[in-house]
């Protein structure tokens, strides 16, 4: 046989798959696949596909494609991230109650501690994500205790301040500082007693880029350096009356 | 791309694979804003089992679409739970899952294959129209039409496979 007979030949096939062809060439096609094992192949192939375009509505196919409306992933995101805070405030009411007074002492030993939490994330440790940081305040006045959890987040940094013993009523005004000295705004709330003394804060800085966090409470300005793990004992933070 | 569990992950997955998952859950809902609730529950559901996934078992997509498949399978029963707004009213004909899948994929791998080809086989396969009369349509010969039908098949099999169509 030729070669462009057999290209020919093959040609049909996708007509013939579909079953399109007249009877008088369908009747040739069928002639041919009995002595050609190639062509028989390449129906095979050919025959799945053929068989599925019955499901297809050809109207649809011309129809333009549905596309999901231009907030929807920021709507997705935005629900995540307040359920994973959800989970993480969970977690830490859990751990609070199990050891509140230990935490504190050893709050007044390490002044700041970095701890790599992130709900079931996180555990190549490859250091692509940050982890989340916990830091404490040590140039606090006695009686005081301010901290804060960082978290990570596509949209910045989010920050669930701890505060307490300051006085009931005390407008806390939260920022986030970088390397560079550029200031961040993260929100503010107000300190309550015996209501609940943590508030949820959010920044635009990136948690990767932030290198200290500090509180206007009142007259008075307390910050913390974020970052390096290491412990600084004493002089971590610094007050300013 | 390991687990799913970082944020960040899954906004690479919305980008990447959204507007599929849209394009099917309008397919099957048949409407948009049921669409959109099964979206964002899909990756919702995703996000909270990420740990689970694991890409040597299978491609995020199948994984995305195998959940997408289960909330939209939900948000049916919900809907026929609610009480008919019309009495007697006629219920379209309610196509079977799995089979509405396979349907969008066609239709979608349809829209994926060059124009030449796709024009071809919607005149010629689903519109039964005779070779010879799209053939003058177009002004090419018929023998063109044909192979355009045999090439425009073998494409829209490479656009199947490149959804995880297997024989």
């Amino acid at each position: 046989m030729r070669t462009e007979d057999h290209r020919d030949w093959r040609l049909s096939l996708g007509a013939y798959a579909l079953g399109d062809l007249p009877a008088d060439e369908r009747a040739a096609v069928s002639a041919h696949l009995e002595g050609c094992a190639e062509c028989r192949a390449e129906l095979r192939s050919l025959e799945g596909v053929a068989a599925l375009m019955a499901l297809a509505d050809p109207d649809r196919i011309e129809a333009p494609a549905a596309s999901p409306p231009a907030d929807l992933g920021a709507r997705i995101e935005a629900q995540i991230a307040a359920e994973a805070s959800r989970e993480r405030r969970e977690k830490r009411r859990r751990r609070l109650r199990l050891g509140a007074g230990g935490a504190v002492a050893a709050a007044l030993v390490a002044a700041v501690l970095a701890i790599a939490i992130l709900p079931g994330g996180g555990s190549g440790g490859g250091g692509e994500s940050s982890p989340a940081q916990q830091v404490h305040f040590t140039s606090v006045p006695n009686g005081v205790s301010i901290s804060a959890t960082l978290e990570p987040h596509a949209f910045g940094t989010e920050i669930q301040m701890y505060v307490s013993g300051i006085r009931s009523g005390t407008l806390c005004r939260v920022f986030l500082r970088d390397a560079r000295g550029r200031t961040f705004p993260a929100g503010s709330f107000r300190y309550r007693w015996g209501g609940d003394s943590e508030a949820v804060l959010s920044s635009a800085l990136d948690l990767s880029q932030a290198a200290e966090i500090g509180v206007h409470a009142g007259a008075q300005t307390f910050t913390a350096p974020i970052g390096q793990a290491t412990a600084l004992v004493g002089g971590a933070g610094t007050g300013s009356a | 791309m390991g687990a799913l569990t970082r944020e960040r992950d899954v906004r690479e997955a919305y980008s990447a694979h959204s507007g599929e998952l849209f394009g099917f859950a309008v397919r099957s809902l048949g409407d948009a804003g049921l669409a959109e609730e099964a979206v964002q529950e899909t990756f919702l559901r995703a996000w909270k089992a990420g740990d689970r996934f694991d890409p040597q078992i299978g491609s995020l997509r199948t994984w995305l679409f195998a959940i997408l498949r289960n909330v939209v399978i939900d948000l049916g029963r919900a809907r026929a739970a609610r009480p008919r707004v019309a009495e007697g009213g006629v219920e379209p004909a309610v196509e079977p899952l799995e089979q509405a899948l396979l349907a969008w994929q066609v239709e979608e791998a349809m829209r994926r294959i060059g124009e030449d080809h796709r024009r071809v086989l919607l005149e010629t396969h689903f519109r039964a129209r005779p070779y010879a009369e799209v053939a003058a349509e177009l002004g090419v010969p018929e023998g063109t039409i044909k192979s355009r039908v045999y090439y425009g098949l073998r494409a829209l099999r490479v656009a199947l496979e490149e959804m995880g169509y297997e024989d």
